[in-house]
C-alpha cells in the first residue's frame, strides 16, 4: 500500500458543548474517537494520515473546560484555557509566575493563541521515527529507531529510556509538577483526581501513551494548590531556535526560602525522558541548605547520576546539570553594560 | 551617467545614494507591493479552471530501488478517481533544439519527473488524479507499488570507503570527461584504509580526486609561512525551503498548454517546458506572476510541472498539483554540503602565502553538480591566494537532489576559509580586520586557475577594501574588540567575514511599448520571485526616458503578453544584466520617439530630447506628447509600431515585438555594451554573538553588511537583499539542517520545526547594511546583483564571532548549536564528528 | 481473524510484527478445553487399573522409589518459576495489565536459558538422556492402545518406562516451544536496554525480525497452553504421586509398580538389562 502524507483522512466531526457530553462521547467510540483540544497536535497526525480515527471530538466548543477560576485554595484552570489567556492572566502572573513563563515558551504566539493547557500537557512525543510514521515501539512496533548504532538521537531522552527513548515535549509540565498541580479527570468511573506528576506515563509501563488518559477519560482542569503561591520560581527553557522550537531541555523549580536557607523545593524537568522527571533526591539533598552556587552546583551533579546517553546526546548531561545548577542557585548574571 | 575611473579606486568613497538621478538610488513602492500586502496576488495554487482535478504524487520510500510492478486497479476503481500517471508516461531524456537554436544535449543520468528507479527517497514515482484531493490520497493508498531495494548511500564520505555501496549502478564518483567537454561521468572510486588513516586524528582524509587545478608556487608560499594551519570543516547540505512550494496547475486549450507555477523566470521557463514537454515553445502559455522564493531552485520552473501538465492533457481536463510540505522538502532541491581540509599558508601580517584546498562535494543524487567548482574559484578570488591548488571529489548519494542555492559553492567557500582565517589571526596576533584588509582583492582581481591562453580571468572592479573599513567604521569594530569578554555565564566575541559571489551578466532585451495613452509600458520576462529586482531594473529605463515613474507600467508573468528575452532571476545577475538591457532599449526607445518627433514636427532627431512624458526641441519650442508621438508610430508603422523589429534582439523579443505591432511606439534592443571582466560583488560583514557557556545556547546581538555592488538602484530592495541573504548565511551557521536515518536512507527532519530555519527572533531586531555606491565601470548604469554575496558572509561572520568567544577548538562544521558547544567548551576540543552527514 | 499483527517497515513493505494478541486467548481456551476433555475422557472411559503386582517383585523394590535428584528437581522449579514469570510478564500487559514488564521478562528469560542450558548438560552427562524420547516400545503400545480403544485386537501394553508416552510427548512439545522463545527472545535481547549487550536493532533485515517477533509469540502462546495442560495434570489426583516426586525427588513403590514397568525402568539395586539406545532399544532403564 503506497503512503501518503498532509491529507487529512474522512471523520465525523463530533463537537459536543459540555464536559459531561464530551466524556460521554469519548466513551461510547473508545478507541475509535480522538479527542481535539486546541489541534496542534492532533493536526499533525491527521494530515499525516498515521492516525484515522473514526470520530474527532472537538472540545473548542466546551465553554466550561475554559477560563481560570480562583477558589479559596488556588485556581483552577480548564484544560482548554489557551496558553496566551494563562500567560497573560493576573492571578498567574502574580502567585504563579512559574507557569506563566513556562507557558510564554511554547512554541510560537500563533500556536500559543490556538494551543491549550490541556493539550500542552497530554501531547505526544515528537521524536521524529515516531512522528514520521516508522513502526517503532511507541507505534506498537518492536523496535526503537532512534536508539540504534546509527540512530539520529540529538534531542531524545538520557533518563528513563525503556524500548523507546522518546521525550516527553511539554513546557508547562515541569512548572506544574513544581507547583504540585492536580489534575482532574472525568473517566466512566467519576472524576479522579491525580498529582500532576503522576500524570505522565513512562514506556516502562505503557509504551505507546505519555500519560494516563484512556480511551474515554476526559481532562478537565489543572488546579494548582496555593501552597508554592509566590514561592521563588525559576524556569528556562534552552532550545534551537529562539520561537517555536521544541524544549532540548526545561526546568522549573519552586523553592521557599527562610533566612537564606531552602526551606522547601520542588523542581522537574523536561525532554530529559519519556516523562517530566521531578528530582526528589535534589530536592531532599538540598532542603535545608543555602540557596546559593554551591547547593546549586552540587545538586546539578546529584541531578545528572545514572544518566545514559545516547550517540548524540551527551550535551543534555552538562545541560540538564547547569539547568539545576542555576534553578536553585541561580544564574551568574552579566554586568557589562555596552 | 556618473563614470568612474578604475584607476582611482583606492581614492574612491562611498556616494551618498541617488546622487545624479532622480529614480535610481531613490527608494519607491514596486507595482507588485500592494498586491502582495492584501493578498490581492495570485500564487499558483490560487488559479482555478472549470473542471479542475486535482493531483498527488506517490513518492519512493526506498533511497534506491527499481519500481517492478505498479498495481492502481483498485484505486481506478474508486469514484472520483480519473487516472494515474507513471513514469513510462514521461517524456524521457532527448536532444532538444531551443528557439534560440541552442542544442541542449540529452542527459542520461538526468532525473525524470517520474522514476522509475527512484534515486532517493521522496523521489516522485507515480502521480493520481481525482476530483479532489482526500479521493486522490484514498486512491493511493490502495495502489500497490512492488519495489526491489537497490544498494544505496547516503553519505558522501561513506561512499568513498572500500567495500562501501554506491548511489547508482555506474558508481558513485563524478569524474570530468577530458577538456574540452564539460561533462562528467559516474565512475566508482574507493580510497584506501590508508587514506583514511587521517579520520582518526578528526582530519578530512584525502585520497585520489579526479578533479584539480593550481596556480602559483605552492611548495615556497608554504616553506616562506610564518604559520601554516591544516583545518577541516564540513558545511551542511541546506534545503531551500522556499514558503510557497512547486505548486503546478495545467490545462490544455486549442492545441496549447497554459501552466501556472513559480518560477525565477517566466521567458525562459518557456523552453524549459517546451524541453521537458517534448513540445514546441509557441505552444506553450506560461503564467506566473508571484514566485514565492526561489534560491536558486526555481530557475526555470521544477521538473515536476510536466506531471500536471501530461495528467491534464490524458484526462482532458485542467489539473492542479499542490505540492505539500512534506514534498516541496524533497523536490525542492538543496546547497551541496562540502567536506573541506585546507592547509593556508600565512605570512606574519596575515597574509596568505599558500592556500591547498581538498574538497568532498555531495552531489546527491542527480546531477555533476557539488558545488565544489565554484568553491575553488571563489576562495581564489576573495583571499586572493598568491598560490594555490584545489582539488575536488564530487560524490553521488542517495540524497535530494542539488542544484544552485545563492551562491552555490562561494558561501561553502567563504564558510569554509574564514574560520582559518580567524584562527591565524589570534595565532599571529594580528587584527581580524587588519587580516583581511591585507588578503582583500582589489580592483580588478584576477581568480581561478590560468585559462587554455595562460591567462586568468578577472573582476570588473571591486572596492572591498572600502567596504571593510567603512564597515569596520560603522560597525565600531575597534571599540567592540576592546571591550571585556566575559562576565557572568555569558562570552561574547565579534566577527568579520569577507564575502563575493557573481553579480551579473550580460546580453539580454529590453522592449517598451509607448502607448497613445500616455503611457511607458515596459515589458519584462523576468520571473518575480519577491525580490523586487524584476521592477528596481526598470528605473534605469525610466530614468533614462526622464518619465515620471507613476506612467510606468510594468507587464510581467504572462507570457501570453508577449514579453522580451529576459535573464531569470538568479545567479545575482537580475540588476546588472537587466539595468543594462533597460539602458539599451531606453536609449533605443529615445532615439525612435526623437525620429518620430522629427518625422513628425521637422528638424533632425538630434534636435529633440525626451523628458516628463513629452519629445520636444531642445531648448524649447514644438513637442509632442508621449501619447502623440505613440499614435503618430503607429501611424508611421515599420519599425516604429513593432511591424519590423530591431534585427539585434534575440529570437523570443522578434516574437513577442510582432505581437505588440501597432499597439503604440514599440522598442526593443539588447544589450551589446562592452564588457571586460566578470561581474562581482562584495560585502564587508560583521557580527557580534554573545554565548551563555552553562547552556551552550548564543544569541546573535549584532549584525552588518557592507556592501561593494556598484550603483545602488532601490537603497530598500537592496537593504532587503544584503540581510535578507545574510540571514540566509546566518541559517547554515544556526541550525538548518537536514537529518537522515543512514540504515534506510530516509529523511526525518521533513519540517519546518525539524530543519530548522532560522525565524525572525534568531536574528538581530535591527541589523544594519549599507552600501558604497560607487558604480561599477564597466556597466552603463553602474549596477551589480547582491542576491547572492551576502550569504557566505552572514554564515562566517557569526561563525568567527563565536571562535573568538569561545576558542578556536569548539566546531570543524556548521550549523553550530547548544549541543557543539556545550560538549566541545567542556572538552576544550571539537567533540562533534566533522564528517558524519546529516545528523 | 489475523494471526500475524502486520506492520509497515520504514521501506514502505509489509513485514509481521507480531502474532495477533487473540491468540492468548486462543491457547487459553485450548488448555482449558484440553482440561475438561482430559477429565471427561479419564471419568468415562478409562478403565480403573487393576494392578496385579506379585509380592516377590514388590519386594524388589524399595518403598521409596527415587524418581528426580536433588539436581533434576532445582532445575525443574527454578525453570518453572521463570517460565511462570515468562508468561506473566509477557502477556499480561497485552491484556490490560500495565506494568514494567520488559525488565522481568528479559531477567526471567536468561534465568530460564541458564537453566535449560544446565538441563542438556546435566541430562545428557549425568542423567539418562534417551529416558525422555519415545522408544519403539512406546510406539508400539500406543498403537496397541488405540487399538484397543477401538475394541481391535491387540496385544496389552506395558507398562511405562520412567515416563509415559505422553509425558514423553509433552517434553518434546515444550522443547521445540523453549527453544524457539530461548533462540528468539536472546536476539531480541538486542532490541531492549541490558546491560549485557548493546542495541542493535539491524542484525536482521525487518522481516527476519518480524518473524522471529512471530516465532516467539507463536511458542510464547504455546507455551501458554503447553503450561496449563502441565500444571493441570500436576495436580490430577492420580498424577500426584509424580508432582510429589518432583518436590521430595521419590515416588511409592506402590505407585511405581502400578506405573512402570521396572523392566523398562530399574530402580537403584535393581538389576538392568544392558540397552541399546534410542529408538532401536526397547527402553528398558
Amino acid at each position: 500500500m503506497a503512503v501518503i502524507r498532509d491529507v487529512m483522512p474522512a471523520f465525523d466531526l463530533l463537537q459536543p458543548a459540555s464536559a459531561v457530553d464530551a466524556q460521554k462521547l469519548l466513551e461510547t467510540y473508545g478507541e475509535d474517537a480522538w479527542v481535539m483540544a486546541g489541534g496542534m497536535d492532533s493536526f499533525d497526525w491527521l494530515k499525516d494520515r498515521i492516525k484515522k480515527p473514526q470520530v474527532l471530538v472537538d472540545l473548542s466548543g466546551v465553554d466550561e473546560l475554559k477560563g481560570i477560576r480562583t477558589s479559596g485554595d488556588g485556581v483552577e484552570i480548564g484544560a482548554m484555557t489557551t496558553l496566551t489567556e494563562i500567560a497573560k492572566d493576573p492571578t498567574i502572573r502574580k502567585n504563579y509566575g512559574l507557569l506563566a513563563e513556562a507557558v510564554e515558551h511554547v512554541a510560537s504566539p500563533q500556536i500559543r493563541n490556538q494551543g491549550t493547557l490541556g493539550g500542552n500537557v497530554s501531547q505526544d512525543a515528537r521524536c521524529w521515527y515516531y512522528r514520521g510514521g516508522w513502526p517503532c515501539y511507541r507505534a506498537g512496533g518492536n523496535e526503537c529507531f532512534a536508539d540504534t548504532p546509527v540512530g539520529r538521537n540529538r534531542e531524545h531522552a538520557i533518563f528513563g529510556a525503556n524500548r523507546c527513548v522518546a521525550v516527553n515535549p511539554s513546557d508547562s509540565a515541569p512548572a506544574l509538577i513544581a507547583l504540585d498541580a492536580k489534575f482532574v479527570i472525568q473517566t466512566p468511573k467519576g472524576e479522579r483526581v491525580v498529582d500532576a506528576e503522576d500524570y505522565f506515563l513512562g514506556p516502562e509501563v505503557d509504551i505507546t501513551r505519555l500519560h494516563i488518559l484512556k480511551p474515554g477519560d476526559l481532562l478537565t482542569a489543572i488546579r494548582i494548590p496555593s501552597t508554592w503561591a509566590g514561592a521563588n520560581f525559576y524556569f528556562e527553557k534552552v532550545r534551537d531556535r529562539n520561537v517555536w522550537d521544541f524544549p532540548l531541555m526545561n526546568v522549573a523549580s519552586a523553592m521557599k526560602v527562610s533566612g537564606g536557607n531552602i526551606e522547601d523545593i520542588r523542581i522537574a524537568v523536561n525532554a530529559v525522558a519519556p516523562r517530566p522527571m521531578r528530582l526528589t533526591a535534589v530536592e531532599a539533598a538540598v532542603r535545608g541548605r543555602p540557596a546559593n552556587a554551591t547547593t546549586g552546583e552540587m545538586a546539578g551533579k546529584l541531578a545528572v547520576q545514572g544518566a545514559i546517553p545516547l550517540q548524540f546526546n551527551a550535551y543534555k548531561i552538562p545541560l540538564m546539570r547547569n539547568l539545576v545548577k542555576r534553578a536553585i542557585g541561580g544564574v551568574q548574571e552579566t554586568t557589562w553594560t555596552s | 551617467m556618473p563614470a568612474v575611473e578604475l584607476t582611482k579606486a583606492e581614492s574612491l568613497k562611498p556616494i551618498p545614494f541617488g546622487t545624479g538621478y532622480k529614480l535610481i538610488g531613490h527608494d519607491f513602492s514596486t507595482n507588485d507591493l500592494v498586491a502582495k500586502v492584501t493578498g490581492a496576488s495570485r500564487y499558483a495554487e490560487d488559479f482555478r479552471a472549470e473542471g479542475m482535478l486535482f493531483c498527488r504524487l506517490v513518492l519512493s520510500p526506498m533511497p534506491h530501488a527499481r519500481v517492478k510492478r505498479i498495481n492502481a486497479d483498485k484505486a481506478l476503481a474508486m469514484p472520483g478517481v480519473k487516472g494515474i500517471l507513471t513514469p513510462s508516461e514521461v517524456p524521457g531524456h532527448a536532444n532538444y533544439v531551443n528557439d534560440n537554436g541552442t542544442m541542449i544535449k540529452a542527459d542520461r543520468f538526468s532525473e525524470l519527473a517520474l522514476a522509475d528507479e527512484p534515486m532517493y527517497q521522496g523521489e516522485p514515482i507515480l502521480a493520481v488524479a481525482a476530483v479532489d484531493e482526500l479521493t486522490c490520497a484514498e486512491a493511493i493508498e490502495k495502489i500497490e507499488i512492488e519495489m526491489e531495494p537497490l544498494p544505496f548511500n547516503t553519505d558522501p564520505l561513506d561512499s568513498l570507503r572500500p567495500g562501501s555501496a554506491n548511489a547508482r549502478e555506474e558508481g558513485n564518483v563524478w569524474v570530468p570527461n577530458p577538456p574540452p567537454s564539460r561533462e562528467s561521468q559516474l565512475a566508482a572510486v574507493k580510497w584506501t584504509d590508508e587514506d583514511f588513516a587521517a579520520e582518526r586524528e578528526g582530519k578530512l582524509p584525502m585520497g585520489h580526486a579526479p578533479e584539480e587545478w593550481s596556480y602559483g608556487d605552492l611548495d615556497a608560499g608554504f616553506k616562506n609561512a610564518a604559520l601554516v594551519l591544516d583545518e577541516t570543516f564540513s558545511t551542511e547540505d541546506v534545503s531551500h525551503q522556499c514558503l510557497e512550494p512547486r505548486t503546478t496547475m495545467a490545462f490544455w486549450q486549442n492545441g496549447k498548454l497554459y501552466l501556472y507555477t513559480g518560477t525565477q523566470s517566466t521567458m525562459q521557463t518557456v523552453p524549459a517546458i517546451a524541453r521537458w514537454m517534448h513540445m514546441p515553445e509557441d505552444k506553450v502559455v506560461f503564467i506566473s506572476e508571484y514566485t514565492g522564493g526561489g534560491f536558486g531552485s526555481k530557475i526555470t520552473g521544477a521538473l515536476t510541472l510536466v506531471i500536471p501538465a501530461l495528467l491534464s492533457k490524458k484526462l482532458n481536463a485542467p489539473v492542479m498539483m499542490r505540492v505539500s510540505r512534506e514534498e516541496e522538502h524533497f523536490i525542492g532541491r538543496a546547497r551541496p554540503g562540502i567536506r573541506a581540509r585546507t592547509k593556508v599558508g600565512f605570512a606574519k601580517d596575515g597574509r596568505i602565502t599558500a592556500l591547498d584546498m581538498f574538497l568532498v562535494s555531495d552531489a546527491g543524487s542527480y546531477g555533476s553538480n557539488g558545488d565544489g567548482g565554484a568553491c575553488g574559484q571563489i576562495t581564489s578570488l576573495l583571499y586572493q591566494p598568491p598560490a594555490m591548488r584545489w582539488r575536488n571529489i564530487t560524490v553521488a548519494t542517495n540524497t535530494l537532489p542539488r542544484s544552485a542555492q545563492s551562491a552555490p559553492g562561494g558561501m561553502q567557500a567563504i564558510a569554509i576559509i574564514e574560520p582559518i582565517l580567524s584562527k591565524a589571526a589570534r595565532k599571529l596576533g594580528v587584527d581580524q580586520v587588519a587580516l583581511r584588509r591585507v588578503n582583500c582583492p582589489e580592483g580588478k582581481a584576477q581568480y581561478g586557475p590560468p585559462g587554455p591562453g595562460g591567462k586568468r580571468a578577472y573582476v570588473t572592479s571591486c572596492y572591498l577594501k572600502q567596504a571593510l573599513d567603512e564597515g569596520a567604521k560603522q560597525f565600531n569594530w575597534s571599540a567592540r574588540v576592546a571591550r571585556p569578554k566575559q562576565s557572568g555565564t555569558k562570552v561574547r566575541g565579534v566577527g568579520v567575514a569577507l564575502s563575493c559571489y557573481h553579480g551579473g551578466t550580460t546580453g539580454f532585451d529590453g522592449l517598451i511599448v509607448i502607448t497613445p495613452e500616455n503611457r511607458v509600458r515596459v515589458y519584462t520576462g523576468i520571473g518575480n520571485l519577491g525580490t523586487e529586482a524584476f521592477v528596481d531594473v526598470h528605473r534605469a529605463a525610466a530614468e533614462i526616458l526622464n518619465a515620471p515613474w507613476s506612467a510606468v507600467d510594468i507587464v510581467w508573468g504572462d507570457t501570453s503578453k508577449n514579453l522580451p528575452y529576459s535573464c531569470h532571476s538568479g545567479g545575482s545577475q537580475t540588476i546588472h544584466a537587466m539595468t543594462r538591457a533597460g539602458h539599451a532599449v531606453a536609449l533605443e526607445c529615445a532615439q525612435r520617439l526623437k525620429e518620430v518627433a522629427a518625422k513628425s514636427l521637422g528638424g533632425q532627431p538630434v534636435d529633440y530630447e525626451v523628458a516628463n512624458l513629452r519629445v520636444a526641441r531642445k531648448g524649447g519650442g514644438a513637442g509632442m506628447s508621449f501619447a502623440e508621438a505613440a499614435k503618430a508610430a503607429i501611424k508611421l508603422g515599420g519599425i516604429y509600431d513593432g511591424h519590423d523589429v530591431n534585427p539585434a534582439v534575440n529570437m523570443y523579443t522578434k516574437h513577442s515585438v510582432a505581437g505588440h505591432a501597432g499597439e503604440g511606439l514599440v522598442a526593443s534592443a539588447t544589450d551589446n555594451y562592452p564588457h571586460d571582466g566578470d561581474s562581482f560583488s562584495f560585502l564587508a560583514c560583521f557580527a557580534e554573538v554573545e554565548t551563555d557557556v552553562e547552556t551552550g545556547k548564543y544569541h546573535i546581538t549584532d549584525y552588518m553588511g557592507y556592501a561593494d555592488v556598484g550603483t545602488v538602484i532601490h537603497p530598500a530592495a537592496l537593504g532587503g537583499q544584503v540581510l535578507g541573504r545574510s540571514v540566509l548565511g546566518m541559517a547554515h551557521a544556526i541550525g538548518q539542517k537536514w537529518v537522515i536515518d543512514p540504515q534506510y536512507g530516509i529523511t526525518v527532519a521533513e519540517r519546518f520545526y525539524t530543519n530548522k530555519p532560522p525565524t525572525i527572533l534568531d536574528v538581530p531586531v535591527d541589523m544594519k547594511w549599507n552600501a558604497l555606491n560607487i558604480p561599477d565601470p564597466e556597466t552603463p548604469v553602474g549596477a551589480r546583483g547582491c542576491g547572492e554575496p551576502p550569504v557566505g558572509g552572514g554564515c562566517a561572520a557569526i561563525t568567527n564571532a563565536l571562535a573568538e568567544a569561545l576558542g578556536d577548538n569548539i566546531f570543524q562544521r556548521v550549523p553550530v548549536n547548544a549541543d557543539t558547544i556545550l560538549t566541545s567548551y567542556e572538552a576544550g576540543r571539537p567533540m562533534q564528528n566533522p564528517f558524519l552527514a546529516h545528523i | 481473524m489475523d494471526f500475524i499483527t502486520w506492520a509497515t517497515s520504514p521501506w514502505g513493505r509489509t513485514v509481521p510484527e507480531h502474532i495477533a494478541w487473540g491468540l492468548i486467548w486462543v491457547a487459553v481456551l485450548f488448555g482449558l478445553f484440553f482440561m475438561v476433555a482430559h477429565a471427561v475422557y479419564v471419568k468415562v472411559v478409562v478403565p480403573r487399573k487393576v494392578a496385579h503386582i506379585s509380592p516377590a517383585e514388590a519386594a524388589r523394590v524399595p518403598e521409596r522409589v527415587p524418581r528426580h535428584s536433588l539436581a533434576a528437581r532445582l532445575f525443574h522449579w527454578i525453570m518453572a518459576i521463570s517460565m511462570f514469570t515468562l508468561l506473566v510478564t509477557a502477556f499480561l500487559p497485552k491484556v490490560g495489565v500495565q506494568f514494567n514488564w520488559v525488565l522481568y521478562h528479559w531477567i526471567a528469560g536468561l534465568v530460564f536459558t541458564v537453566s535449560i542450558i544446565f538441563h542438556i548438560v546435566h541430562s545428557s552427562f549425568v542423567l539418562d538422556f534417551w529416558a525422555i524420547w519415545p522408544d519403539k516400545t512406546d510406539i508400539r503400545d500406543a498403537r496397541s492402545r488405540v487399538l484397543r480403544f477401538f475394541g481391535k485386537a491387540a496385544p496389552a501394553p506395558r507398562r511405562f518406562a520412567k515416563y509415559p508416552l505422553e509425558n514423553k510427548l509433552y517434553h518434546g512439545a515444550i522443547v521445540l516451544a523453549g527453544l524457539a522463545v530461548i533462540c528468539t527472545g536472546l536476539f531480541m535481547m538486542k532490541r531492549v536496554e541490558t546491560p549485557i549487550f548493546t542495541r542493535n536493532p539491524y542484525l536482521f533485515s525487518d522481516m527476519t525480525w518480524g518473524l522471529m517477533y512471530v516465532l516467539h509469540g507463536l511458542a510464547g502462546v504455546s507455551l501458554i497452553g503447553l503450561i496449563m495442560m502441565h500444571v493441570y495434570m500436576g495436580i490430577r489426583p492420580e498424577k500426584l504421586p509424580i508432582t510429589k516426586s518432583m518436590i521430595f525427588g521419590w515416588m511409592s513403590r506402590d505407585f511405581y509398580l502400578e506405573e512402570h514397568d521396572p523392566e523398562r525402568w530399574a530402580v537403584e539395586g535393581q538389576p538392568t538389562a544392558q540397552s541399546k539406545r534410542g529408538l532401536a532399544a526397547s527402553d528398558a532403564d
